[in-house]
């Protein structure tokens, strides 16, 4: 339920920060006060009615995982390429509705406004939701399986960043001698697989190791509908170099060396 | 004299075809590995199955299958995980202080294979001599695995030293898991199974240690200590040879089976092919290609190829 709320905040409130940015641009642009010139009323209405083509078009891109980080360039340039389909599509509309817009400069300035406003709002989102989540219980509880030193650094980078998947129980498929990994505890080997599953109300496992048991691990995921999550570590995939692709329409994964080619911009092999 | 059976491991390394099952109670060529067992002890002996509160459901249900002409009585530890097991030493002396046991005992252990007769291993016991029956597997870096057993090379059924799991093996001699052990030991067994509940093959180095003899029984005829999934497969492929070994409720389809196969009952193979493979019961296999699995229960498999893996019950996994 918690996450689901969050959720909901989260798009509510990118839905009326987007005319709000509009909004924004236009005192920017205008000053602060309501022109008679250029009418406030069907220019605002007109952001507002955008405003959830524009929320579909964001929402595609994935940017509201709860465990992606908002931080990163992607996020950014989703953002901004939600706000050009959404500035056009204001654009548009305002022509449909009023005739031509008065003023290519504020379409301009409520692009860079709104953008940087829902930017700095998903930052701040990001602490808030994370903080939500992650707190006891957490919302994801989540089953490490392999006592390693990935493990161990997954285990302390999940717990340090709040990400909403929060270890809560580890298991090794040989046995391990620690009791506990960055105070998570290390409960015992694979065969305390389903009791952990059902005690803690596991809603993904992350496997780190034991590449033999990933069926079987799978199998137990799909059973009870918990996500799975491999690290490419346990395929021997360690340089972070690996990608997901297509061949011919069936998934594979892609190790390739980085090079400063083509292929970072996606073309080529 | 009593039989003693060893069945309270929780078979860590089985995982997952022993996450609800005991190791004794997987399926060898069609019944339970422990039948095998149980079918080698002469019938007047009374067989005691010792077990933990996990499994306990499941040896009740074997039980049932037992014949009437055979005393069997389960033994309950109260432990349900690995962690608070009491060893099996401490589960055989608690049953010999709970009930005053004053008969020999036939300690066995329940995920053995034994191809020998256990009439010719009593009938080879001397009078208050504990006997150990011993298998050469030839191969002394495997041996360090086990307990290995030096005889004197003048008289070969004399024990002369036993060291459990050396690193350095003196010889490819090892113990199995079966043994007599007299009544007049046991007081010797309790004191040394106080102090070592988990340490079995111990005793017979404390036995040593008090320079009370201890006689070895040799044989060659195949032994099986079922831990892993290898020596599984690999009991498996002896038992059931290059055959393909179907319960009469199977049924197998437009399949090519090679080498050794077991299929359970109610499972259905069809257009598929299966190589070494054990498919436990109520499994649904179409269009697969099966090299050295093991499927347990209730899986259904559709066009995928699989080699080397062990398949927990209930798994589906099917191509769309």
């Amino acid at each position: 339920m918690r996450p689901r709320l969050v959720v909901l905040a989260w798009l509510l409130t990118d839905l009326l920060l987007f005319p709000a940015g509009y909004a924004l641009a236009y005192f920017v642009r205008v000053g602060w006060i309501f022109s008679t010139d250029f009418p406030f009323a069907p220019y605002i209405g007109v952001a507002a009615a955008v405003a959830p083509l524009w929320l579909a078009v964001l929402v595609s891109t994935g940017i509201f995982r709860l465990t992606k980080p908002q931080q990163g360039l992607p996020n950014l340039l989703a953002l901004l390429y939600a706000g050009i389909v959404g500035n056009a599509l204001f654009a548009l509309t305002y022509y449909f509705l009023n005739g031509l817009f008065f003023s290519r400069l504020l379409l301009v300035e409520a692009l860079l406004l709104s953008t940087i406003l829902l930017r700095a709002w998903h930052l701040i989102f990001e602490r808030i939701g994370r903080g939500i989540l992650a707190r006891n219980p957490p919302a994801f509880p989540t089953l490490i399986v392999g006592v390693t030193r990935e493990s161990g650094r997954l285990v302390a980078l999940l717990r340090h960043t709040k990400n909403p998947l929060q270890p809560v129980a580890i298991l090794d498929g040989k046995g391990s001698p620690e009791k506990e990994v960055e105070g998570v505890p290390v409960l015992g080997k694979l065969d305390k697989l389903e009791d952990t599953l059902r005690a803690y109300g596991i809603t993904h496992l992350v496997q780190c190791s034991d590449i033999e048991q990933s069926l079987n691990l799978l199998s137990a995921c799909r059973a009870r509908g918990i996500t799975y999550v491999l690290l490419p570590s346990v395929l021997g995939i360690v340089e972070r170099d690996e990608r997901t692709d297509s061949l011919e329409g069936c998934v594979v994964t892609v190790v390739a060396p980085p090079k400063k080619s083509w292929r970072s911009l996606g073309i080529g092999i | 004299m009593q039989a003693f059976i060893l069945a309270g491991g929780f078979a860590t390394r089985l995982w997952p075809l022993t996450e609800k099952r005991a190791k004794p109670l997987l399926p060898l060529a069609g019944r339970p590995l422990i039948s095998h067992l149980i079918e080698k002890i002469p019938e007047h002996i009374p067989v005691i199955v010792s077990t933990n509160a996990a499994f306990f459901p499941g040896f009740q249900e074997w039980e049932s299958t037992v014949p009437l002409n055979r005393h069997v009585r389960l033994l309950v530890e109260t432990s349900r995980s690995d962690a608070q097991k009491m060893g099996a030493l401490g589960a055989l002396a608690e049953w010999i202080t709970q009930e005053n046991v004053q008969d020999d005992i036939l300690l066995l252990t329940g995920d053995n294979y034994l191809g020998f007769s256990l009439t010719h291993f009593l009938s080879a016991a001397r009078q208050g001599v504990p006997l150990l029956a011993s298998h050469d597997i030839g191969d002394r870096g495997k041996a360090s695995s086990f307990g290995t057993v030096l005889v004197d090379p003048a008289h070969p059924t004399s024990i002369t030293g036993f060291e459990e799991k050396p690193k350095e093996p003196k010889t490819s001699l090892v113990s199995t898991g079966c043994s007599l052990l007299p009544k007049d030991v046991l007081p010797l067994l309790l004191a040394f199974a106080a102090d070592h509940p988990d340490n079995v093959g111990g005793i017979f180095e404390e036995l040593l240690r008090k320079h009370i003899p201890v006689d070895c029984f040799a044989f060659e005829q195949p032994w099986l200590d079922i831990g892993s999934f290898s020596s599984y497969l690999e009991a498996h492929r002896l038992l059931v040879g290059p055959h393909a070994l179907l319960d009469p409720d199977a049924t197998l389809d437009t399949s090519a089976c090679h080498g050794s196969v077991a299929i359970g009952a109610g499972s259905k193979v069809r257009g598929s092919e299966l190589a070494d493979c054990i498919v436990f019961d109520h499994c649904d296999i179409e269009n697969c290609v099966l090299r050295n699995c093991i499927i347990d229960d209730h899986c259904v498999l559709r066009g995928i190829d699989l080699d080397d893996q062990m398949i927990r019950t209930g798994t589906v996994l099917t191509r769309s």
